[in-house]
């Protein structure tokens, strides 16, 4: 049988004396130190307000949007496949008949209220006609009441995809 | 009473409440900017009032005012409410009151009369900060027991035992310097420290006897309950330990408490082993022989320093947005740089071209000992908060292996050995 005989630290008289050890951790602290009081930008943390993140990949699920056939008419055909796979019931459509020809539905109401929803992109998943996205990369959302996170499908067809996604 | 004897006072006075209240702040400050700075983090910087920030120090006046107009709340479960309140007073006081007789400048002779540089000028300094670091772990015991809680008693045993275990070492230690200094004046200890050994060394307590400094910062940390001894608060085991009951400013009074008796730990440490106020290699007497090469090494060092100061605080004082109010304050901050300079050259050139009476070298001589120790003092703090950033706390049974089993015998065999050497030099 192999045997592997792990040292076992601190029996030697450095390490029992401790004051060793202790300067080489106070030269760490105090490396850092410097070098940030040198020059403050040397700091990599994010002044959040003012700075934006960079580093939003297309794959976050942000903020949903509706996406747009070519001539810019609603892709969204009311197929009501979203709000049903949506969990936490947040997805509210209202369907019409669609009169152009292009397609038989379409919604006349489709809100989402950012309140209940819990990002987990299922809608998306779901959607069966690429209707409905959540590439804006749109993290923080702010409203002053509650009225104002129900997103209605204006909302929805104006975001528009981040930037670097593929559409 | 002369009008010079009210001012010398006086100024004792303010330096001392400088040092001690007035600090307060500015450390809460350090430590949370160094604290910062150590982790890879900014600390807080975004506090300002009309877009002077002073590197974040606006914060905690900020938290000041937080704390003063917090309500002032008291469970119903304290029974002892008279002790209950008097604790943090015990510790502030006795914290505030250690500070008193740290000299800041040697005997300052005016009109041929002399004068001791301590707000309080007795001559038996060290047994009155020994006493006065003592009493205050019993603000933390009446605090951690008066609360009615659990945690709180933990708290207050724990710091019990921790300051009667390392309050012996710090003691025996002191001993070790005592037979070397033969004073407890603090002043005549600094004074001896202003000497050179062999013509090149000054002889510092940390150079005369390093093992009596080691020991005696060790215990200095235990006492003022800053980590890595700082189980008496414990958090991560005991709630908050002794102030788990305790909010506004009542809390504020420990708080405050506990950082001015870092202070004066750092102010102790300085007077005893770092030579106090004596500038490295030049002691009193040389400063007053040699004032005329002083100011020229001044007009020369202090223009340089704060060139490279105000580029510091270009390239670093700097906030994202370039239209907000904070960006202003760096131009006050290099033209105030600039005034001062200007201010301090005229003045030292005017003393170097009309000449100063002896009086006047006293008086300047005492003022640039002030500086010198308020400088080591800060560069004491910044290692008290350099220690807490770097090490881990001990365990409770770790700390009383370390002050009774190592620290003990090693203070002891200290002095014997000092003994011997004292007796066999004749000194």
């Amino acid at each position: 049988m192999g045997v592997k005989v792990v040292p076992r630290h601190g029996k030697s008289l450095k390490d029992k004396l401790y004051l060793p050890a202790i300067v080489g951790g106070m030269k760490v602290t105090f490396s850092h130190f410097f070098k940030n009081i040198k020059d403050t930008s040397n700091i990599e943390t994010l002044n959040y307000p003012e700075e934006q993140p960079k580093d939003i990949t297309p794959r976050y699920r942000g903020v949903h949007r509706l996406t747009k056939r070519e001539d810019d008419s609603v892709r969204c055909v009311a197929c009501f496949m979203c709000s049903t796979a949506c969990p936490a019931d947040c997805i509210f459509i209202e369907a019409v008949e669609r009169e152009d020809g292009v397609d038989e539905k379409m919604p006349k109401k489709f809100s989402i209220d950012l309140l209940e929803c819990v990002f987990c992109g299922a809608c998306v998943e779901a959607c069966p006609c690429d209707a409905i996205r959540m590439d804006t990369g749109i993290f923080s959302f702010v409203g002053k009441k509650r009225e104002d996170f129900v997103l209605d499908i204006d909302a929805l067809l104006a975001n528009k995809p981040m930037k670097g996604s593929d559409k | 009473m002369s009008g010079t004897l009210i001012g010398i006072v006086v100024f004792n006075i303010v330096i001392a409440l400088v040092i001690s209240l007035v600090f307060v702040p500015i450390l809460v400050w350090m430590e949370r900017r160094i604290a910062g700075f150590m982790q890879d983090r900014m600390g807080p910087n975004r506090c300002h009032i009309g877009g002077v920030r002073l590197g974040g120090i606006v914060q905690s006046f900020a938290d000041m005012l937080k704390l003063v107009f917090k309500e002032d709340y008291r469970p119903n479960s304290v029974k002892e409410k008279m002790l209950f309140t008097l604790s943090p007073v015990i510790v502030f006081v006795s914290a505030y009151l250690s500070f008193m007789v740290m000299p800041f400048a040697d005997d300052l002779t005016v009109d041929g009369k002399t004068y001791m540089m301590q707000a309080l000028p007795i001559d038996f300094g060290l047994l009155w900060i020994l006493a006065f670091t003592g009493l205050g772990v019993y603000g933390l015991m009446l605090g951690g027991w008066a609360s009615n809680n659990k945690y709180s008693l933990l708290g207050g045993i724990r710091a019990a035992a921790q300051v009667i275990s390392y309050e012996a070492v710090m003691g025996l230690s002191l001993i070790s310097m005592l037979i070397v200094y033969g004073s407890i004046n603090l002043g005549d200890m600094v004074r001896f420290q202003g000497q050179l050994i062999w013509g090149f060394i000054p002889a510092w307590g940390i150079i005369i006897q390093p093992v009596a400094a080691i020991l005696f910062i060790i215990t200095a940390f235990a006492e003022t309950n800053r980590a890595p001894f700082d189980i008496a608060e414990g958090e991560s085991e005991i709630v908050g330990g002794f102030h788990t009951e305790y909010s506004a400013m009542r809390f504020g009074l420990f708080f405050v408490g506990e950082y001015i008796a870092m202070g004066a730990a750092s102010a102790f440490i300085v007077t005893l082993f770092l030579g106090g106020f004596q500038i490295p290699w030049l002691n009193t007497a040389f400063l007053k022989e040699n004032i005329e090469l002083v100011f020229i090494a001044m007009i020369i060092i202090i223009p340089v320093g704060s060139y490279f100061f105000a580029g510091w605080i270009k390239k670093n004082n700097v906030w994202l947005k370039a239209d907000d109010v904070r960006n202003r304050e760096t131009k006050w901050l290099v033209n105030g740089l600039i005034g001062i300079n200007v201010i301090l050259v005229l003045m030292l050139l005017a003393f170097l071209v009309l000449g100063l009476g002896q009086d006047g070298i006293n008086i300047s001589v005492a003022l640039l000992q002030t500086v010198t120790f308020i400088v080591k003092l800060l560069m004491m703090n910044f290692f008290f908060i350099w220690v807490r950033w770097t090490l881990v706390r001990f365990r409770y049974d770790q700390l009383q292996n370390l002050a009774w089993k190592v620290l003990l015998p090693i203070a002891i065999a200290n002095i014997f050995f000092t003994g011997i050497f004292v007796v066999v030099m004749g000194a």
